[in-house]
């Protein structure tokens, strides 16, 4: 795995709180970055991925306060990484904000669209809340009429 | 289950023109269209079928397409699995506006000339509305088919329920319907001693456990009568566990997926929660299961009995000046969904049976200027109003679970206050907000968007949003209206050509009262849930409806019935109890179009059982 | 009646806990394919691999119910039942392996094994069973436990021994007034419990019903008499199903068998996941998400084995509970697949089925030899 890559991963997990695993389960790892790549050029993603490598190693509140003044608060830097929280989320590239156009310019490749219908089917919102997509992934039959099982959050459990 | 591979070779137009006179001729492969073409086979008649959709969804892999074209859809919307077809359009929710009075929007398939502007749908494609619909099967009640004489309200039925309960039997059993009788015996529903459904009911989710614990054991109050309340399971068509002691002890076997190739899905519902707009793995009923069955006649019989033309849109009907009937149909088939060009065919029968929809029924016959003696073509127009009401448990109840709906409250289905105000059903929604506001990716972009969330404090937001979300859809009786119409205006036409239709609604005001009330109920419901009220309606929503100083959002029901109501004579309907046209002696109108009253009831159990009794009429005639 | 010939009840019972053995040795390796399948190809080939699969469980169940009726105690939770990877399964004068891998042409050659067993060649006839080549350790799935070091020439014929077994010693009871057939009814599996569109499940209570179920096994697997196809549904047999596959055509009505003359089926070879075959837990670098992902799901499979062993005991209604396991499976075995199999570049994850508890390991083949 390049580096690039793994800088990817780590901001993914760092982002969505979903482990290294769970992300490479999805099979779109490599297609997310790619799509980071083409939508918002690879400079800016580079520039993102270095924000992340750049994070203090600090864990708790303070990782959290680097993340937002660095990455999510960052004016060029911050509706890129939302994007791709809800990229991982649910599988759509969000088109990014008009202001965000307006002060860096704007992106033949920036609308929104599903990256894939596999991107659907896997996106962790669904996994967060213990559920499925609809249309895909079903439980089986019955299984509604039992509480959800809603995964632990097992990086920051363990931290905390 | 199987179907023989020849029948998904496309009937080709010229064979069809030239192939003289079928025995029935049926437009549209929805439920009622099959139903009539199914029994007809079993008879040994030779059928056809008009498809103006396309038939791509009769195999498996057709029907995956569409799957995958929800999947990569931007607008997870009701129709977003069916492909934008000009040539068959289909009404399509996204693009709808609230209207200024005296304005028509003609930007959208269905004219909306208002005041009350629809989202109501139906699907133009291979299997009609039932590759779309959510399957839930409740009967009419008693009652119901008698408003006028017991409530003052609407119409009777030229029909009785005890007339219509045997048909009712056949069609659980065509759609497969799962439900325990235990369950189904409230306000006055009976079975015979050892009536079973199909399958045994669906279990409860979840979510409707909790509303029940928060309710079970309260009641209400209206006009002097108290109803208890309790969450009951939906009668269902979708596959569940096959009761051993249907059919007298023979069981039932469920059809899951249909396809030339042997498949093995479907055969139970799997907790999919997308059985609208399309269960991916057919387990729900499709109109498709019905028709594989007809076209299994054309082996046994070593001919092919039933011939589907899909691509063909019936356009205009010829009749015969001297006796009334139909003498052939004009038929407009194309080659590509994305081109106009088409050819003309006529087709010739000896009983024809327009199944098109109640919308797209009165919108052909009105196109070829049959307005009826009684002039009720395109009349009467009902559809169920649907109140939302939707609040946050204050538990995790595992939303987004489940069939679109397992439970309800249905107790207020029935009652003296239907004098006054309109009755209705509440369904549970197991996907939350989705109808109201979109979740859950509406609650995604909020909560990272303008709420900054990411990291784990993501993940436990969404679970606090999305898991208690508890939507409360009621679904309030329509009463028949003249003025409700479905018309037709040369200057209104689709790619073909063919007229388009124009809906012209207003929500009655005996409906507005029952939805002012609803809205009371859920308000009641909500607080001895503690759940947080969310609820609101938009002023500039399409669908807004002032009534008494308050303001409603009605959506559309999807039930659309009374177009070409059904009656005792020539003068106060337009078809008579078997559904066929009192004008035209070999024309039978068929589907919810023939309703004269819809109660509290999903349309489409009641509709197939019709059609059920129409198909013993029509080889009558035939005889 | 041979030497191998199955003589006492208990030896009845202990072929059919083989039986029940074998059938679940398929679904592992059939489940793997199926979900190494990459997502938006190969849709004929899901959906062949789904009937089969849920085929092979109801074979299993099927097993279960004779064994319940004539009144043994399935076991999926005996230290002896899960097979280990690869396992051997007889074909004729050798045996071969079946073994955890990802939907490719060499996974379909194997598929077609299992589910045609070598046909005996005329000048055999009436010999007797196979020395094993396989090390003791190899699972050898269709096993006599009298003559463990031996083999049956084919899986037919095992199952051949099985319906012979029960004809005998069913004769010898009813000299003596009685009957094999002493089993509680209410541990059958009916179709309430267990749905499949081919082939619906029945109670097993007598001589006939067992033939009838023994019959359904087998003819789902390799087709009726020579035909294509198991039954006059026309569902066609497993063997010519993963033949469509191989073939790249669909067969219809009339075809001969390795004719298939109906549609083309899209085949897409390289459109799976590329998994390492017969992965171990071990190979999984210690501490790693993955490892520790694999071992949990193992877990997870040992109590799914569990479950159904109480559900064949008398609970029923636990299969109901078994089904949204296996969808859970599903997730997790997608999730396995998709994840790189640290220090091997290019290969990616897999569950291994190493059932805690289970005492089969892998072992190297031997040299073959027939004796008669
Ligand atoms: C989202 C949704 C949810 C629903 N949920 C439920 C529910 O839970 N319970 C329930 O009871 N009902 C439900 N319904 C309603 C139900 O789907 C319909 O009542 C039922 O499917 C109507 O069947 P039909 O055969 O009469 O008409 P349709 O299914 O509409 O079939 C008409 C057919 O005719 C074809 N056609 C139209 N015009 C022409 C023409 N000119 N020439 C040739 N062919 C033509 C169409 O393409 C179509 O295939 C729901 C509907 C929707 C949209
Ligand atoms: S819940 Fe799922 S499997 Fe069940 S009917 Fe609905 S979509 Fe189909």
């Amino acid at each position: 795995m390049s580096n690039r890559f793994e800088a990817f991963l780590g901001l993914s997990v760092e982002l969505t709180a979903f482990s290294r695993f769970d992300l490479l389960g999805t099979g779109l790892a490599e297609r997310y970055l790619a799509t980071l790549d083409k939508v918002v050029g690879v400079e800016i993603t580079d520039t993102l991925l270095a924000a992340f490598v750049a994070l203090p190693p600090a864990e708790g509140e303070a990782r959290i306060k680097a993340v937002r003044t660095t990455i999510l608060g960052n004016e060029l830097l911050g509706d890129v990484a939302r994007a791709l929280i809800k990229l991982w989320y649910s599988g759509t590239w969000f088109e990014l904000p008009l202001a965000w156009m307006e002060r860096f310019g704007s992106r033949p490749a920036d609308t929104t669209f599903v990256v894939s219908p596999d991107a659907y089917v896997e996106g962790l919102l669904w996994k967060a809340i213990g559920a499925h997509p609809a249309g895909a992934k079903a439980p089986g039959f019955g299984s509604w009429a039992f509480p959800p099982k809603i995964p632990a959050l097992p990086e920051l459990d363990s931290k905390a | 289950m199987l179907f023989p591979l020849e029948s998904t070779l496309k009937a080709d137009a010229k064979t069809v023109a030239g192939s003289g006179e079928y025995d029935v001729v049926i437009v549209g492969s929805g439920i009622s269209g099959a139903i009539i073409a199914k029994q007809a086979a079993e008879a040994g008649k030779r059928v056809l079928m008009l498809e103006a959709g396309t038939g791509a969804n009769i195999t498996l892999a057709g029907y995956d397409d569409l799957l995958t074209t929800f999947y990569s859809a931007v607008s997870k919307d009701n129709q977003s699995p069916f492909p934008v077809n000009a040539n068959a359009a289909m009404p399509r929710s996204p693009k709808l506006r609230k209207l200024q009075a005296g304005e028509t929007d003609s930007s959208t398939y269905i004219v909306q000339s208002g005041p009350y502007v629809s989202d109501t749908t139906y699907t133009r494609i291979f299997g009609g509305t039932t590759m779309h619909w959510e399957a839930k099967t409740p009967r009419m009640l008693r009652s119901d088919f008698k408003t006028r004489s017991i409530f003052g309200q609407g119409l009777d039925w030229p029909l009785s329920f005890e007339e219509i309960e045997d048909d009712y039997r056949l069609a659980e059993r065509e759609i497969g319907v799962s439900a325990n009788v235990e369950d189904q015996q409230y306000l006055g529903q009976t079975f015979p001693g050892d009536y079973v459904f199909p399958m045994r009911g669906l279990p409860l989710s979840y979510l409707d456990q909790q509303v029940n614990k928060g309710i079970e054991g309260t009641s209400v109050e209206l006009c002097g009568k108290t109803y208890p309340l309790k969450v009951r399971p939906y009668p269902q068509g979708r596959n569940s566990i096959p009761n051993p002691a249907y059919d007298g002890g023979k069981g039932y076997r469920p059809i899951g997926a249909v396809d030339t190739h042997q498949v093995e899905e479907g055969g139970r519902c799997q907790g999919n929660t997308n059985c609208v707009p399309l269960c991916p793995v057919q387990a729900r009923y499709h109109s498709g299961k019905t028709l594989a069955k007809a076209f299994a006649k054309n082996a046994k019989a070593g001919e092919r009995l039933v011939e589907l033309l899909a691509q063909a849109v019936a356009s205009k009907v010829d009749i015969d000046p001297d006796n009334g009937k139909v003498r052939s149909l004009e038929v407009k088939v194309y080659k590509d969904p994305a081109s106009a060009a088409h050819e003309t065919i006529t087709v010739k029968g000896k009983v024809f049976v327009f199944a098109a929809g109640a919308i797209e029924t009165a919108r052909l016959m009105l196109a070829s200027g049959l307005r009826s003696t009684s002039g009720l073509v395109g009349r009467n127009l009902m559809d169920h109003a649907y109140l939302l009401n939707w609040a946050l448990m204050p538990q995790i109840c595992g939303t987004m679970r489940g069939t679109s709906s397992t439970g309800g409250i249905v107790d207020l289905r029935d009652g003296p206050f239907r004098e006054r105000q309109a009755a209705f059903a509440i369904d549970i929604h197991n996907d939350g907000w989705g109808w109201a506001t979109g979740a859950p990716t509406s609650d995604l972009l909020e909560l990272v968007d303008d709420r900054n969330l990411h990291g784990a404090d993501l993940r436990r937001g969404m679970v606090d949003r999305v898991s208690r979300q508890l939507l409360l859809a009621f679904m309030l009786e329509v009463m028949p209206d003249e003025s409700n119409r479905i018309t037709v205006d040369p200057q209104y036409t689709d790619a073909l050509g063919n007229m388009r239709p124009i809906l012209s609604f207003t929500v009655p005001e005996y409906t507005m009262k029952g939805a002012a009330y609803g809205r009371r109920f859920a308000r009641t419901v909500f607080a001895r849930l503690g759940a947080q009220d969310h609820t609101h309606y938009d002023p500039s929503d399409f669908g807004y409806v002032a009534y008494e100083g308050q303001g409603y959002a009605i959506r559309g029901g999807n039930h659309l019935a009374g177009t070409h109501i059904m009656g005792t004579t020539r003068t106060n309907s337009v078809v008579d109890k078997n559904q066929r046209s009192w004008d035209h002696e070999n024309l039978y109108l068929v589907g919810g179009g023939s309703m004269p009253t819809i109660g509290t009831a999903n349309v489409t159990l009641t509709l197939a059982a019709m059609c059920f009794r129409s198909s013993r009429d029509i080889l009558k005639y035939l005889h | 009646m041979s030497s191998y010939s199955i003589r006492t009840l208990d030896e009845l019972k202990e072929f059919l806990h083989r039986a029940m053995q074998l059938e679940h040795a398929t679904i592992p390796p059939y489940l793997t394919a199926l979900y190494s399948i990459k997502p938006g190809v190969n849709q004929d080939a899901t959906q062949v691999l789904r009937v089969i699969v849920v085929e092979e469980m109801l074979h299993l169940t099927i097993a279960a119910n004779i064994l319940n009726a004539i009144g043994g105690t399935p076991d999926l939770a005996r230290p002896d039942f899960a097979a280990s990877y690869p396992a051997s399964l007889p074909d004729g004068e050798t045996d071969f392996e079946v073994g955890i891998q990802a939907f490719s042409r060499e996974a379909l050659a194997t598929f077609l094994k299992i589910e045609r067993p070598a046909q005996r060649p005329k000048q055999l006839a009436g010999k007797g069973l196979i020395q094993r080549k396989t090390s003791a350790n190899t699972t050898a799935l269709g096993s006599h436990p009298r003559y463990e070091d031996l083999h049956f020439y084919s899986i037919g014929e095992f199952y051949s021994a099985i319906a012979e077994g029960i004809e005998y010693l069913e004769a010898e009871a009813h000299r003596q007034g009685t009957t094999i057939f002493t089993g509680d009814g209410s541990r059958q599996i009916t179709p309430e419990f267990y749905y499949s569109g081919g082939g619906t499940l029945f109670p097993v209570t007598d001589r006939k019903s067992a033939l009838e179920a023994i019959a359904l096994i087998i003819e789902q697997g390799e087709g009726d008499g020579g035909g294509i196809y198991d039954n006059d549904e026309h569902e066609l047999a497993h063997y010519y199903r993963f033949e469509e596959l191989v073939k790249g055509r669909y067969y219809q009505k009339g075809d001969q068998p390795g004719h298939p003359t109906g549609p083309q089926v899209q085949v897409d070879w390289e459109g799976a996941y590329p998994i390492k075959a017969n992965l171990k837990v071990a190979e999984i670098p210690e501490g790693s998400e993955l490892r520790e992902a694999a071992a949990a799901f193992n877990a997870r499979y040992g109590e799914f084995l569990q479950l159904l062993t109480r559900a064949y005991n008398g609970q029923p209604s636990l299969l109901l509970e078994a089904v949204p396991t296996m969808f859970e499976f599903r997730n997790t075995i997608l999730e396995l697949i998709r994840n790189p199999l640290p220090n091997h570049p290019g290969m990616n994850g897999s569950p291994t089925y190493e059932i805690p508890g289970s005492t089969k390991q892998a072992a190297p083949t031997r040299q073959s030899e027939v004796i008669a």
